[in-house]
Parts: C-alpha cells; structure tokens; sequence
C-alpha cells in the first residue's frame, strides 16, 4: 500500500502524450457520422447538397460493407449502419469523408433525409411501464420459502425510478484508421476500454476485405466510465471502412454535442419493490423485486447489465423469502450501455431508499433497522451463494461511528425545529461483485505475456487500458512490489492487439482484481522457481537466459461455480464491501439540496496505491452526487442535448468534504474498486434529504424542481 | 460568413455605416461563437472589435463610473474604481460563469447579447446604469431599461453601438442590496433566476426600493409596478396576496429545459419575501 505517483500524470501535465485528436498522419482525412435524427422510420430519401464536389468525399452506408453489418459484441444484435430503416435517435446511417473539415462540416449539415416516421417509443415511462415491450431474456432469481404472510406484517411497495446519466469524459469519442494494402492490415488507434473488442468488430465489418486488424490505444485516454467499452466498437467498424474505400487515414472525432446524442448512456430503471416485516422482530420477512431496465433501441450489453443489477438488488439484507425477476425495454433511443456501476447504482436506488421507508413506517432509526437486518456470515445471497464475512456490517458500524452519525441526528433535529433551512443526514451501504458476473472470467480465460530483458528491465503486456484510473501504475506496482523490483525497471506497454495479448476489457472492476493479481502471483511464481531474491543480480548473473518471454493465463478458482440459467451459485468470488454516511442542508426558499459531506468506510481488500484508491472513491462520490441531484436529459429529448450547457454535472465549488477509510487493508486480495463508489452516495444523499425534510422522492435526481412539485401536491412525481 | 476587422474607432463607423441591416460586434467571442457553432449565426457580417482600446476600462469622471463596452469581467472584478464605489456590483459579478469566461467575456457584450437570463443585467438595472450609445456622428445616453423592447430587440440603429456603461458613483449608498442566481449548480450554470434589489428603509417603512428580475421575461426588466407599490409600505405587515398579484403582471416564468414555470413563480416570490422581510 505506497503512494506510487502515477507515471502518466507528468507527460500528461508538460503535454507531451498524444491523446487521439492530438495524433494526425500524413495523408490523414477526416470523417464525421451521419445519424438519424428521426426516432423510428423508414429511410425515403437522401438527398445530397448540390453546390459541392461529390466525388471529394468518400461515403460510406450499410451498403458498402464487406463483411456482416452487425457489431458482433457483447450481444450482436446491433447494425453498424442502418440500412433502410432507424430504430432510434442517434442511428448511424452515413460516414462521410473529406480532407477539408471545415468543408465536411457545411457538407453534412445541408445533406436532407427524408422518412416515413413510424410509431417511436422515447418516453421512460412508456417504455417501462408497457410490458409488452419486453426485450431478450427475462432473469429469474427464486429463493422463495413456505413462509406463509402474517396479517400484521408491515407491507411496504413502492416503485423507484433513475434516469438516464451521461458518462461525461473528458475526452470525446474518436477513432484513426489506416488501411495498408500492401499486408492487408486494417492499423486503428482508438481511445477505448477494450481493444479486442474493437479487433472484433472491425474484423466483422470489413470481412474478407482485411486479413487482420491492429487495435493500439492512444497514449493517454482522457475518460471512459464505460463510455468506451462498447460505441467504439462501431465507430471503429465506420472509420474503417471510410478508410478502405479512400485509400487514405480517417480521423473521426465526435464533437460534444454528437458525444451527447449518439453515445451510449446509463439504463433508466423502474424497479418495484414489495415487502413484508415482522414489527415484532423488525425483520423484513419476504422481499420481491421487479427489476426493469430500458435497454434503448438494441440488446448490445444491456442482458449483462441486467444480470448483476438483479445479483445487487436485495442489498445488505439477510431476507428468508426472495424473488427478483429482471427485464430489459425497448425504447427508440440510442442503446444504452455500460457505465461505472453496471446496474447496481439502480439496484441500490431502490432498495437503499426502501429500506428508509420501512424504518420509517416501523418509527425506527435507518441505521437500528440495518443493524437488524444485515446479513451475517452463514447467512446467504438470493442466488444461494453463502455470506463468508461480516465486513460490510463493520464498514457499517465505522461509518456511523466516524461520521458521529447519532450526535449529528439529534444536533439536527433540534436544529430543524427552529429554521426553515433543515439539515440532514442519510445511510446507506452496498457491495459490488469484482470481475465479471458467474462463469465469465472463466469464459474470458485472460491472457498476460511479460519479457524479462537483459537490462532486467520487466514489459507488460496487457490490453487492459489506462483511461486516467492509473490501472497502468498499479498494475506495474502489483509486480515490483512482490519481488521488490526496482519502480523504474517496470513498465506496462502500450496496448496494441499485434503484440499484447486478450487480457479481456477493462471493465468489471476486474483490471487490478483479476490481472493485476495475475502479475502478482506471477511475480511470486518466478521468484519462487528461479530462486533470487532480488531479480537484477539473478538477470545479471543468467544474462543467456534474457531476454526472456513469458505466457501467463487465467487460471479459475475450481470451487466457483455458478448456474447461468437459474442464476445460482456463486455469482462473485470476492466481494467489496461498503457503507456511507451523507450529511446535506435543505435551503427551504430555493428548495435546493447542498451536499456537504460525504463519509465513505469501504473493505476493497488491499489497496495497492492508496492515492490512487481514493482518487476512485473522490471521483465515483461526484458522479453519483450528479446522478442524485443534478443530472437529466430532458424530456429525453436526445436531439436537443447540446452538451455541457444543458447537462449539469457537479463543478468543483460543488463538492463537498469527502472521508475515506479502507477497512481490512492488510488482506491478501486486491479486490474490485473502480465501481463501488458510484454505487452506494446517491441513496445516502435522497435518505439524508428525507431525513431533513420528511418528504421521500423515488426519482433520482432530486432537482429543486421535482422537490417542490412534492411538496406542494404530495404524490409520486416524473419529470 | 464575412468578417471585418476595423483598424480604429473611426474606421468601425464607416464599416458599420455601409452595411444595413443585422450585424454582429465580437468581442469577448463567448457567446457569438457558440452561437456560429450552432448555426444561429449563418449570413450575418460579424465585427471584431476587441482590439479596439479606446472601448475598453474603467474610468471616474465626476460623480460617475464609466465602464467602457469592451471591459471584461475579471478587470470589473479586480478593479479598485469597482470596489470602493459599487462593492455590490463586483459581488455580483462572481455570479458570472466561470474564472476563463469572465476573463473573456466584455460586460457590453453581456447586455448586446441579449439574453433573458444575462447575470449582470438585474444588479445594473436596479442601480439605474445607463448606456452610451455611438454611432459615427451622434452619442446618446439612455437608461439601460430603456434598451431591451423584446426577445433580442433593443432600442439601437443599424449603425449603433453600446459604447459603454456609465453608473452614479452614489448608486449603492445607503441601499440594502441583494443579488441572487438560482442555477442547477454553485458555479458555470445558465440562471434559472436572477433576481436583484436595492432597499432602503426607514423606521420599518420602504422609502426606496428597486427591483429587477432575469430569466423571468424575454428580457431581463425592472419590476416597476411592484416597486410603485412598495413605497411607504411597513416591512411587518407587508400584504403578499397583492405583492403576488402585482408580481403576476410584471413576470412571465415559463417552463424549459431549465426549471419549469411553478418553480419559477414560487421561488421569485420566495426570494422577494426573503428581501423584502430582511
């Protein structure tokens, strides 16, 4: 656990690192999308401007590809371009290409489509609520009990509903690609989480045309929350093909406001949550949970997304009777995708929420009601798989403490009762599942490959990226920290498909938890077989044997085993743990909500680099502080999102003091971080307003707006 | 698109003589940019002026500040004149966007624009600033709440321009002042309301007051009726069912992307009770 400055943070800062708008190549054109700006039709028409050169440009449709037009991951049901028809906002039906941008840009803003519109569904409430509109696989999770109902039990129902967020990186979307005839190779540089999955995708569109495509990501990636592990994919497969058919580089580069239209966004979920409590135990008895989410216009990720939010919705709670039953929509919006959290920030909305709203029909404090009802080691999750700590309890009970939770509950009171302004205080807590969801480490089966060189100088070779998260720090770190390397003799390279192997994406909060464990047992490994104690005097004294080239795989834990189809087992080997606190000030004339602090215990395991840790922490806390209070697209009017003016997601002068304290740091695993800390504040920061106000809200986000509707005409309100 | 770049003051006047209609001055460029991004401006000629000096600082001339067109946020901001003079004016200022912006932007640039939720427009019209209005052979001086006539339609000829703003160095004395912006957020946010206040009192009753609210009509404007009927009246038993009545006929909140209308109207009533009871 050292403060190993993050080797990216100084070529970032003087300037030197090329992030992908900064890369140009000889020859080099550029590219823009066409997309649709009707949410479900028939294309009739298109017809283009007629004072322009048309063959300047390179145009590319569904009709120019090679190979399938269908992204072939996660769930292939998504075309790279529509052919006559859109199902959605946003769809892609042009790539265009010009050497002058400038040019390019008047050009595609006078091209007229016409279509015949169609029927469209782009309402959240229409979508989820209409259950003919199911979509894919439905997931059951049954750990139902005889358990027959007392008439005394306390019944709570309510249905909660999130919008959709927007990941806001700092950096757009682009891709660059180069065709070379002379191999057949397709070279992209992408700013992206997952490069195989970009390989693939490109492969899959252009088809027979390449023999392979090299993915290599740009030095610095500016942001990607799950932003980029799948759109990439398909302006990758477009800016391929424009440079097929020109025979020259294409840049493409989403300006902010496309960014903002086109690009996946957080699934909205309606959840719906019955349950019934003993008021002589206080314990909750039976829970069901219907768990919708709006997929947007194609599967894509979204049955993933679906099967960890069902695996997170009973939260910390030891319940005997369980059924939760999973959905995705259709709607006609832009697919939405993967983001920091991966429907857990949904699961836990509902149920976080719920369980203030039972303690409040028992007259119970949030925090006494947790403490009954969490689980407890031998206890088990809906899927069967057993409860083997008690550390979110532990996290639980030192958040409270820290934040003097109890004092400040009865300071506030006493204070509300004399101003207008209230003051008030929220719980919350949660875990997240590390690596992908069942048998899908297994199935990823990932790959390391490590040259020792003469120098003793140690290469790793990923395609795990470094977005900013420093994962390419840390996962140095994990390997000379083991064997006491020297720092500067450790570098991870540059993920190029042609020369790192598929380490799987850079997701699932699996990248220091499943390969940054690999490099640590690895490291291990060696010094145990070769036998040095320190690995320069070894490499100096066997110089024949370097440089030397290793191949490391997955290897699964034989225990885990989990049923896809029942969704039963073990679902996550390893757990993160947490619980927060979330102090707010209600201004009673503005109806506004100021956080002002946020307490956050967490059992991550072991923290490698202990800055960048809580880096992590600081920054999934804002995010879900805009997810709670600021951020909406109104009316889900995807054609007027312009970008930043519209969309207000917290600034400096917004956020509040920020706590953070690791439990169990002397653990032997490096366990999920990356996804938690979005996970758990928003339900911290509604309870604590519920705490100050007395009024419950079931909508995220809480806007002044939404909160005075409430007020005055008390029901349930949508924006 | 045409673009003009004069050499001197005298060659804008006879760049902006010869050519009628509709025509953009750039300053700061943070608005008119955006708004050539989004195609808002396609045809029009646009004028850089920002090299222009003589436009530009802040000036004391006898018992008034004049505060020439070009001047930027950050020099009002950090300006001597500002504080010892008009302390609330530079307090409102804060309001304003962002660090980088208010380096950019120009406060004449702020009020030409137009804009139904400018920050800066409420606390100027309730401390009474003029404009000094230029064209190449005349110079007019008109109340700054004379200057707006309608969503984007101000009281100026094809050949004007606002040549500065001038402000009585008397303006704040003796006046309780207010300023609030209600935004999604703390800083860098579009107003969901702008409301500012001048009070003065005397043994409980209002001698004095000035109202003028932002983001509540198609431009920001005085509450002069409001006002009129504040006058002589005991802050302890002020009457809100008429304030609200009158209020009614002197706001218009509508529902956008923003906020919506019944936000709006409560929280201006909210803020004004606040005001007016403090």
């Amino acid at each position: 656990m050292r403060d190993i400055r993050k080797f990216d943070a100084r070529p970032k800062l003087d300037g030197s690192w090329k992030f992908l708008d900064d890369i140009t190549y000889e020859g080099m054109i550029y590219g823009q999308l066409l997309y649709s700006t009707c949410h479900h039709g028939i294309i009739k028409k298109i017809q283009f401007p007629k004072d322009f050169e048309l063959n300047e440009f390179t145009i590319v449709s569904a009709k120019d590809i090679v190979g399938k037009n269908l992204v072939p991951e996660p769930e292939p049901d998504q075309p790279f371009m529509a052919e006559d028809k859109v199902s959605h906002f946003g769809q892609i039906i042009l790539g265009i290409a010009h050497p002058s941008k400038r040019t390019l840009i008047s050009f595609i803003k006078q091209i007229q489509i016409d279509y015949q519109e169609l029927p469209a569904i782009t309402d959240i409430e229409e979508c989820l609520e209409n259950e003919d509109n199911v979509f894919g696989r439905e997931i059951i999770i049954d750990h139902r009990r005889e358990i027959e109902l007392e008439s005394n039990w306390i019944h709570s129902h309510e249905i909660y509903y999130t919008p959709h967020q927007e990941h806001a990186y700092m950096e757009p979307q682009g891709i660059i690609s180069i065709w070379n005839p002379a191999d057949r190779k397709m070279f992209v540089k992408a700013t992206c989480q997952c490069p195989y999955f970009v390989k693939h995708a490109v492969e899959a569109i252009m088809g027979k045309a390449i023999n392979e495509a090299v993915i290599e990501t740009s030095e610095g990636i500016g942001g990607a929350f799950g932003g980029k592990e799948d759109f990439p994919n398909v302006l990758a497969g477009i800016t391929s093909l424009l440079a097929y058919k020109s025979g020259k580089p294409v840049k493409i580069m989403l300006d902010r406001a496309d960014d903002f239209k086109i690009t996946t966004n957080r699934h909205p979920s309606r959840i719906e949550l019955h349950t019934y409590t003993d008021p002589a135990t206080k314990k909750i008895m039976k829970l069901n949970v219907d768990y919708r989410l709006d997929a947007g216009a194609y599967q894509t990720l979204s049955p993933v997304v679906l099967s960890r939010g069902v695996l997170h919705a009973s939260g910390g709670y030891n319940i005997p009777d369980v059924y939760i039953r999973g959905r995705l929509f259709r709607s006609n919006t832009p697919s939405n995708g993967a983001f920091r959290g991966f429907g857990v920030p949904q699961a836990l909305a509902a149920i976080e929420a719920h369980a203030d709203k039972i303690a409040s029909q028992l007259n119970m404090d949030p925090y006494d009601f947790r403490k009954t009802n969490i689980f407890k080691v031998g206890n088990e999750f809906p899927s069967t798989q057993k409860i083997t700590e008690n550390h979110l309890e532990e996290c639980l009970d030192r958040v409270v403490q820290k934040s003097d939770y109890r004092k400040k509950l009865q300071e506030f009171k006493e204070w509300n009762v004399a101003h207008k302004d209230k003051k008030g205080i929220g719980i919350s807590m949660g875990y997240h599942g590390g690596g992908y969801t069942g048998n899908g480490e297994k199935i990823l089966n990932s790959k390391i490959k490590i040259i020792i060189e003469k120098d003793a100088k140690v290469k790793i070779f990923v395609s795990s990226t470094d977005m900013g998260q420093g994962a390419h720090t840390t996962l140095a770190q994990m390997f000379f920290e083991a064997i006491k390397h020297p720092r500067e003799k450790c570098w991870v390279q540059l993920p190029n498909t042609s020369k790192t192997p598929d380490s799987g994406p850079t997701v699932a909060s699996r990248t220091i938890y499943i390969i940054g464990t690999m490099l640590q047992k690895f490291a291990l490994k060696i010094k145990d077989e070769m036998g040095f104690t320190n690995l320069e005097e070894y490499v100096a004294s066997h110089q024949s044997d370097f440089p030397r080239e290793f191949q490391i795989k997955f290897t699964p834990d034989p225990t885990v085993s989990f049923d896809d189809n029942n969704f039963r087992g073990t679902a996550y080997k390893d757990y993160s743990w947490a619980a927060c606190v979330s102090e707010i000030y209600y201004h009673a004339d503005t109806y506004q909500i100021e956080l002002k602090k946020i307490w956050n215990v967490l059992d991550i395991g072991h923290p490698v680099n202990l800055k960048i840790a809580e880096g992590q922490v600081e920054g999934g806390n804002i995010q879900a502080m805009g997810y709670a209070l600021t951020e909406f697209f109104y009316k889900k009017d995807f054609g007027r999102m312009q970008g930043f003016t519209d969309y207000s997601i917290p600034l400096s002068l917004d956020i509040p003091e920020i706590d953070i304290e690791f439990i169990h740091t002397d653990s032997d695993v490096a366990k999920g971080l990356g996804e938690i800390p979005m996970d758990y504040p928003a339900p911290a920061i509604r309870n604590a307003f519920h705490n100050a106000a007395g009024i419950f809200i079931n909508e995220y986000p809480l806007t002044p707006e939404r909160i005075f509707k409430q007020i005055s005409s008390p029901k349930n309100h949508r924006i | 698109m045409k673009f003009y770049k004069p050499t001197s003051l005298p060659d804008l006047f006879r760049i902006v003589n010869d050519i009628e209609g509709k025509k953009y001055y750039l300053a700061g460029g943070t608005d008119i940019n955006v708004q050539i991004k989004k195609d808002m401006i396609k045809d029009e000629p646009v004028i850089f002026i920002n090299h222009l000096n003589e436009l530009r600082g802040i000036f004391e001339v006898e018992d008034k500040i004049i505060i020439g067109c070009l001047t930027s946020f950050k020099d009002l901001l950090e300006s001597i004149l500002i504080k010892k003079h008009l302390p609330y004016l530079q307090k409102s200022l804060n309001a304003f966007a962002s660090p980088l912006l208010q380096a950019m932007a120009s406060l004449g640039g702020n009020l030409a624009n137009g804009s139904p939720t400018a920050d800066l427009t409420p606390p100027l019209l309730v401390l009474d600033a003029k404009l000094k209005i230029l064209s190449r052979s005349k110079m007019r001086i008109i109340p700054l709440a004379e200057f707006y006539r309608g969503y984007k339609q101000f009281n100026l000829k094809h050949n004007e321009l606002i040549g500065a703003i001038i402000i009585s160095k008397q303006a704040e004395a003796g006046y309780d002042c207010f300023h609030r912006k209600i935004g999604s957020r703390k800083a860098l946010t579009i107003a969901k309301i702008g409301l500012a206040g001048l009070k003065k009192a005397e043994n409980g009753i209002i001698k004095d007051i000035k109202l003028a609210a932002g983001s509540l009509n198609e431009y920001p404007r005085r509450l002069i009726k409001l006002e009129e009927y504040l006058v002589g009246k005991s802050i302890d038993s002020l009457n809100f069912t008429d304030i609200e009545e009158i209020l009614q006929k002197e706001i218009t909140p509508i529902s956008d992307l923003r906020s919506d209308k019944e936000y709006r109207w409560q929280v201006t009533v909210n803020l004004l009770e606040t005001f007016l009871k403090n």
